[in-house]
């Protein structure tokens, strides 16, 4: 029994090598950043410097930190989200040199702008504002019954709607937020009336939107930059170099039609930064098998890593609880615990940690395994009878052989069905591991939302919740061979 | 074994020993003894403390007050698993690991005490042959055997180190008539050929006079009565005794 657990275990634990690292450009969950993170690895290229893209690593407050913690080197941002949101001792309308020397203690160095402003606005149907004489945004405050739907982002921080809400005193109360991705869809399909969207979106002329005048000037600028740590100047200056010299070479309206190019045209984000950088592009067409061969790996690592750490802590857990009543309750609350923080949530708690790729997703993973196996095992343990518990007792054999050759092996089953619950569940939560840099499949679902394309979403949905029968059908194999034989009989009276 | 009974230290010996279960007086200043080599029956109604009397010999159990000894030492817990390697233990339903096969239950002491695999199956066969079993039953798992071998091999796991007593709690009770019966003559005759110390809980008084000479009557706890089935019936130390004795059917009441 005990070989067939080393066993078992040296397969879950084989871990691939961990990654070299050139330098790291990141850049958030959206086209654009997309497309300038792409850009600024083009151009290190071309000076020589190997460099790495880090894409669509979710939210700002996942790049900032992993820029302050040194997961990444680089990654594109905006004036008004550092004046707003990241800086606090700054002004709202703070310029590029006054923000450069509020970075600076902090270990940050910043571009001039790329060129474009690409700032929030409000956006309408073209049919539906003109019917209702929407031009711009004091007279939105006439129409309270109107539908708002804006990006959760937006929602929350205090440039976006609250401040909105206030300087043009809107009365709407039917205020959603949505994901920034699917919010034309939501909007051209009246879902919902007005949507919050950038002044470089490509969707504007596409879908025939009327972008409402920001009369009282609410918006404030958000000039693309790009921030690096400053150490680069020291290790890296060609790179440094390089992003500098990207300022001023990028017009608003030149970005419209590269987000237009990749989001509508469904041509791929490093072609067109290479097209527009007039550099070749270097994109490695490769298959579409070596690309799920890849993802495949990826998140398999992310699952057995994470699951098999947890079978080694969550077991002993299991057993200490069903031992002593209070520490199980203790055990239980904590890990009931975990269970409950969002998922999300809990990759962006394990950046300060563990920084961004794959580890913090796993320490996530790791987490949320607990509870199914520490639950389980203490069960399949609480259940054995308790004559039986005395008669191990009362042969005389000492507690951990006990525990070894009769309890653990009697409570087998009820043991693997929590890892088996816990493997699932992280197939299906290791996809959201795409959004801090962990690869997988989530990677293709991440991007597929971005470019609202349905077949790249599948291309990680589908080998997901193949993964996720797959896991089970193995698990069913290995609950039929690791349980007692003698545990699968019914008695005979 | 008669001869030496006085002069060696008793079996086991229990002292003004108490046990509560919250407002059950499990055991009430019982104090008791019982030589090497004797066949002792412990009766009463469920409840009585019969069975909590033998977990306490076997320290599955602590006291609240009392000692208990064994073999002349008071019994503690640095030594508390010695002792259960020298007394076999056999309860209701056999208590065998279900995991397990027959032979894999009577090896699991054995084995963890390094015995090689051929001389547990040479144990074993030797056991087979006292206990009446089939010797296909020991490579079956215990639910694939009928209750009366699943009970033989409990006494075999409880034979195979040879202990020098042997503890049954109800251990025929939860058999059909007739193996119950088939039973009782095998154990009484296995009993009479080792000449171990032996105490048996029942609540059947016919069962608990067929097995030994000594009966002791227990109620709430105290021992009511200890001494012969002639005593219980002839000269009861207790209305309850004479309640106890009779209360148990025969043949004649039904007809």
């Amino acid at each position: 029994m005990s070989r067939r657990w080393s066993a078992l275990l040296l397969l879950l634990l084989f871990a691939p090598a961990l990654f070299a690292a050139p330098l790291r450009i990141g850049s958030k969950q959206f086209t654009e950043s997309v497309i300038l993170g792409e850009m600024a690895r083009l151009v290190a290229r071309q000076a020589g410097v190997d460099a790495q893209h880090q894409r669509e690593l979710g939210g700002t407050s996942i790049l900032w930190r992993a820029l302050q913690h040194g997961d990444i080197d680089a990654y594109p941002e905006y004036t008004g989200t550092l004046s707003h949101e990241l800086l606090k001792n700054v002004a709202p309308d703070a310029d590029i040199a006054s923000l450069r020397a509020a970075l600076k203690p902090l270990g940050i160095g910043i571009t001039d702008s790329l060129g474009f402003d690409d700032t929030y606005a409000i956006g309408m149907r073209e049919d539906v504002a003109a019917q209702l004489g929407i031009g711009n945004l004091s007279a939105l405050a006439a129409h309270p019954a109107l539908r708002l739907g804006f990006s959760n982002e937006f929602m929350d921080r205090s440039d976006g709607w609250p401040g909105l809400r206030q300087r043009y005193g809107l009365p709407q109360k039917q205020v959603r937020g949505l994901d920034h991705a699917l919010s034309y869809r939501a909007l051209v399909s009246k879902a919902v009336d007005a949507i919050d969207l950038y002044s470089t979106d490509a969707e504007i002329p596409y879908y025939h939107l009327r972008v409402l005048a920001d009369d009282k000037h609410y918006f404030p600028h958000y000039q693309a930059v790009f921030l690096y740590r400053l150490p680069l100047e020291q290790s890296a200056p060609a790179f440094v170099d390089v992003l500098k010299k990207l300022a001023g070479r990028i017009p608003v309206d030149a970005m419209r039609s590269m987000n237009a190019q990749v989001k509508l045209h469904g041509e791929s984000e490093t072609d067109v930064a290479a097209g527009f950088l007039g550099v070749p592009s270097d994109q490695g067409g490769s298959s579409f098998a070596a690309r799920l061969l890849q993802r495949t790996l990826e998140h398999l690592r992310l699952v057995l890593i994470s699951l098999s750490a947890a079978v080694l802590l969550a077991v002993p857990l299991g057993v200490l609880s069903a031992r002593s009543k209070r520490l199980g309750q203790v055990v239980m609350a904590g890990s009931g615990v975990l269970q409950t923080i969002p998922s999300l949530a809990m990759f962006v708690f394990m950046i300060p940690v563990f920084g961004i790729g794959t580890w913090p997703a796993i320490a996530a993973l790791f987490l949320y395994s607990l509870l199914p196996i520490v639950r389980n095992t203490c069960a399949g343990l609480s259940g054995i009878a308790p004559d039986l518990r005395e008669s191990a007792a009362a042969l005389g054999l000492p507690r951990g052989v006990r525990l070894r050759r009769v309890e653990l092996p009697m409570a087998m089953r009820s043991i693997l069905a929590g890892v088996k619950t816990a493997a699932v569940i992280n197939v299906g939560t290791a996809t959201l591991g795409a959004l801090i840099g962990a690869g997988g499949y989530g990677q293709p679902i991440v991007t597929g939302i971005r470019l609202d394309d349905t077949g790249l979403i599948l291309e990680g949905a589908i080998p997901a919740a193949v993964m996720a029968l797959a896991v089970q059908g193995v698990f069913e194999g290995v609950e039929r061979w690791l349980t007692p034989r003698g545990m699968r009989i019914e008695a005979r009276q | 074994m008669s001869a030496n009974q006085e002069a060696s230290p008793a079996a086991f010996e229990l002292d003004k020993v108490s046990k509560r279960y919250g407002n059950l007086m499990a055991l009430d200043q019982v104090s008791l003894a019982f030589a090497a080599g004797s066949s002792t029956a412990l009766i009463g109604s469920s409840g009585s403390g019969k069975s909590t009397l033998l977990r306490v010999l076997l320290g599955l159990e602590w006291p609240d007050q009392g000692t208990v000894k064994a073999d002349g030492l008071v019994l503690v817990r640095e030594h508390v698993l010695e002792l259960r390697r020298r007394v076999g233990y056999v309860i209701q339903d056999g208590g065998l690991f279900p995991h397990l096969t027959a032979l894999g239950n009577l090896a699991l002491l054995p084995h963890h005490l390094g015995w090689s695999r051929e001389r547990i199956r040479e144990r074993a066969e030797a056991l087979v042959a006292l206990t009446h079993l089939p010797q296909s039953a020991l490579d079956r798992y215990p639910a694939e055997l009928s209750g009366g071998q699943r009970q033989r091999v409990a006494l075999m796991r409880g034979l195979m180190l040879d202990p020098d007593a042997l503890l049954l709690d109800e251990p025929l009770g939860a058999l059909d008539p007739i193996v119950r019966h088939e039973l009782q003559d095998e154990l009484k005759q296995i009993f009479e050929r080792l000449g171990k110390t032996v105490i048996v809980v029942t609540h059947d008084i016919a069962e608990a006079a067929w097995f030994a000479d000594r009966i002791v009557l227990m109620r709430q706890g105290r021992v009511i009565q200890d001494g012969s089935l002639d005593d219980l019936r002839q000269r009861p130390a207790d209305p309850f005794v004479t309640r106890f004795v009779q209360a148990q059917r025969t043949l004649g009441d039904a007809a």
